[in-house]
């Protein structure tokens, strides 16, 4: 069986290599959107498991507050320590070093980040756990006990990430804004008044920010148990799927960012 | 008429075959036996029956009805009919031993929490586990943690159980249990049981017929005695554990 590509022509070959990440992608996609759409007709109609999203919020969410802090924290004190050196050097004005910071922070870094953060933590653990459930035929016995796995694994997962998402966004902004402005205080000397001003900051922001932590709060979990689900090979295929996780989270969210963006700046500026 | 029947069933892995062909057919309230070698595709051809598992060709039948092409939901009835004891035990670790055994309850007959915790608690009473139904599976063994698997797989009083190495891992007084289980579900209840197997006290102690795969097709088909008087090497070899012969490892 190894030796028969050896034997396929080079332009079979050549076809071959480009098809097979393509045919890969697509297969990867179509289950992705086949889990979402499973996990949306289950979170409408299938019985809520309260315990179960409440276990999944503190995972999620307690579990990852620290986490969270310390990241947007020191990128917060890292940007305002860069942005304040250039500005001093261009044109020594640092007025609008808060505003402007608290509206990137709003748009992209902080529901962008903390999804990041979200995907490396949560999804990991989210497709190592229901991999190692698929390897020992836990979800099997799920399926012979009449439980469809999407409804019992993924559902209260899903709702938890999105409810916590959207807290860990906001609890992002203000604890990278604090920590933004504790840098440009000492380091610069802008007084905190200065600093925190909220002109430049609209509605738009604010939806944007709310959206963008929604509708990653949705994808993450979706895109890591659905990479959990298909797990074959025992703890190899457990690893595979973690790193797979990983990896496709951070790609959505930077995709979706793109877009979300994009759209923001066509549907919310119209209305 | 058999009750259930695979018929020339093919299915592979990636470039894996793992089946090639294979018929069986069980008839109703036997103690079926599959045995061959890890990696012979026992628990693979098992699992066709109960849609976990599609296969690339072939049909299966459970009482004439062709159940291959069944969706998930259609297949619902089937897992009712057909229980099934996982070569892992299976229990979810968040759940107490009675919520496990109660889970298949309240899914597959839809009653209410405590309904299905009092049947449940007889099941558990039935394998000797009624005491610990509060404590999580993590706090007990392999073997008593099987015990409450088929605890759970009995719940629904299924016509058919599907064992899937219900011995292994487990010490012989448990294992004796199992098998007396087994043969007592059989021999009273009428229940068909497939149990997949390497144990040979196990084999030769309570299995009507035994089938043999090997490299992806039925090998031989046959009674206690059939086994024991065949002159195929291969069987020869399997059933005295002779790690010199013509087996390929």
């Amino acid at each position: 069986m190894a030796a028969a590509p050896e034997r396929m022509p080079l332009h079979h070959r050549m076809l071959a290599s480009v098809g097979e990440p393509v045919i890969h992608v697509a297969d990867t996609v179509k289950g992705i959107m086949r889990t979402f759409a499973l996990t949306l007709h289950y979170t409408l109609r299938g019985r809520k498991r309260w315990d179960a999203i409440f276990e999944q919020l503190h995972e999620i969410g307690n579990r990852s507050v620290i986490f969270i802090a310390f990241t947007l924290g020191f990128l917060g004190m890292i940007l305002i320590y860069q942005a304040g050196y250039q500005a001093m050097k261009i044109t020594g004005d640092l007025q609008l070093l808060g505003g402007l910071f608290l509206q990137l922070l709003l748009r992209v870094f902080a529901p962008t980040i903390t999804a990041m953060m979200l995907a490396t933590r949560v999804g990991s653990g989210m497709a190592a756990q229901i991999g190692s459930m698929v390897v020992t035929e836990q979800v099997d016995a799920l399926r012979m006990c009449a439980a469809q796995p999407v409804d019992y694994l993924v559902v209260p997962r899903f709702l938890a990430s999105i409810v916590m998402s959207v807290v860990l966004t906001i609890f992002a902004v203000l604890v990278s804004y604090l920590a933004g402005a504790m840098v440009a205080n000492t380091a610069f000397g802008v007084n905190f008044y200065t600093f925190f001003d909220m002109s430049f900051v609209g509605w738009f922001d604010v939806n944007i920010c709310l959206t963008k932590a929604l509708v990653f709060g949705a994808t993450i979990p979706v895109i890591a148990c659905q990479a959990g689900l298909i797990v074959t090979g025992g703890s190899e295929g457990v690893g595979q799927a973690t790193t797979t996780a990983v990896v496709n989270c951070s790609l959505a969210v930077v995709i979706l960012d793109f877009v979300i963006s994009g759209l923001g700046y066509v549907v919310l500026n119209l209305l | 008429m058999a009750s259930i029947e695979f018929q020339g069933i093919y299915k592979s892995f990636g470039n894996k075959h793992v089946l090639r062909g294979v018929d069986l057919a069980v008839e109703p309230g036997e103690v079926f036996f599959i045995i061959g070698q890890s990696g012979a595709g026992k628990s693979v051809l098992v699992k066709h029956l109960i849609g976990l598992i599609r296969p690339d060709q072939g049909r299966i039948f459970l009482d004439g009805v062709d159940v291959t092409d069944l969706s998930e939901k259609e297949l619902y009835p089937v897992r009712k009919r057909c229980a099934m004891v996982f070569q892992n035990s299976t229990l979810f670790d968040s759940m107490s031993l009675l919520d496990n055994v109660a889970l298949p309850i309240r899914k597959h007959k839809d009653v209410n929490k405590k309904e299905a915790r009092e049947q449940a608690l007889e099941k558990l009473k039935l394998v000797g586990m009624g005491e610990y139904k509060d404590r999580f599976p993590s706090d007990f063994g392999d073997g008593m943690r099987k015990k409450v698997a088929i605890a759970r797989a009995l719940t629904l009083d299924p016509e058919y159980v599907i064992f899937d190495e219900p011995t292994t891992g487990i010490d012989p007084i448990s294992a004796a249990m199992v098998d007396k289980l087994i043969r007592h579900l059989a021999d009273h209840h009428g229940v068909t049981s497939i149990v997949i197997s390497h144990d040979l006290r196990s084999i030769f102690g309570i299995a009507d017929r035994i089938a043999m795969l090997y490299q992806g097709k039925l090998l031989l088909d046959g009674t206690q005695d059939d086994f024991k008087n065949s002159d195929n090497p291969i069987i020869q070899q399997f059933i005295t554990g002779n790690p010199e012969g013509p087996m390929e490892v």
